[in-house]
């Protein structure tokens, strides 16, 4: 899901006045530990965006911004074998 | 290797639809635009994505008329452009002009078609 750019059907992007840059603690986790993996070549920005394209439709759109960061994330760990299903549900 | 374009030059860009990441957006697909900054040489994402091997090269800023990329408008869209996803605009063809989408259209449609009231 991407490429969404002048498709109809969307409802109005909520505009917040003074918009905090994170609206939750674990919304900055998710920032810094993504900015942690490209900068140990983990992956690249561009795999990154890749796998945030990847996500399947249904959940992209049900997702919010850093959720859907979280879930670029952990695909592209369990796609190199850093992580299992099993490390991810243990929390 | 030297750029292939300069600002102020017209280009199109490609209408190919590829099976991997990109970071050329559907709506301006096979549209044509004008240079208007440099911006460096970057990485092709659609290789880097991939993992492939990709040289850095140039990146532009192309401006659209809101007009080519949507039929109406009157703003502009810029967007950061790869080399590669671009060729001269006389090289290509054009997109689909207003002409040919008003004479697919029936007759009573057309803006030009007589109205049959005030």
């Amino acid at each position: 899901m991407n490429d969404v750019g002048g498709m109809q059907g969307f409802p109005p992007v909520p505009q917040e006045p003074d918009e905090p840059p994170f609206h939750a603690d674990w919304e900055a986790h998710v920032f810094a530990i993504n900015g942690a993996l490209i900068g140990r070549g983990v992956y690249n920005l561009d795999e990154f965006r890749d796998a945030v394209e990847r996500i399947p439709a249904q959940e992209y759109l049900a997702s919010s911004y850093y959720e859907r960061w979280l879930r670029g994330i952990t695909m592209l760990l369990a796609e190199r074998g850093i992580v299992t299903e099993e490390d991810l549900a243990g929390g | 290797m030297a750029d292939l374009f300069r600002i102020g030059d017209r280009v199109r860009a490609s209408r190919v639809d590829p099976p991997h990441h990109t970071r050329l957006p559907r709506y301006a697909r096979g549209a044509a635009g004008t240079v208007t900054d440099l911006l460096g040489r970057y990485p092709l994402p659609d290789r880097s994505a991939r993992r492939l091997a990709a040289e850095p090269e140039p990146v532009y800023a192309v401006a659209f008329a809101a007009r080519e990329l949507f039929g109406e408008g009157d703003h502009t869209v810029t967007i950061d452009l790869w080399e590669s996803y671009l060729q001269p605009a006389e090289a290509a063809e054009p997109r689909g002009t207003d002409t040919a989408a008003a004479t697919s259209l029936p007759a009573r449609l057309r803006r030009d078609a007589p109205r049959g009231r005030p």
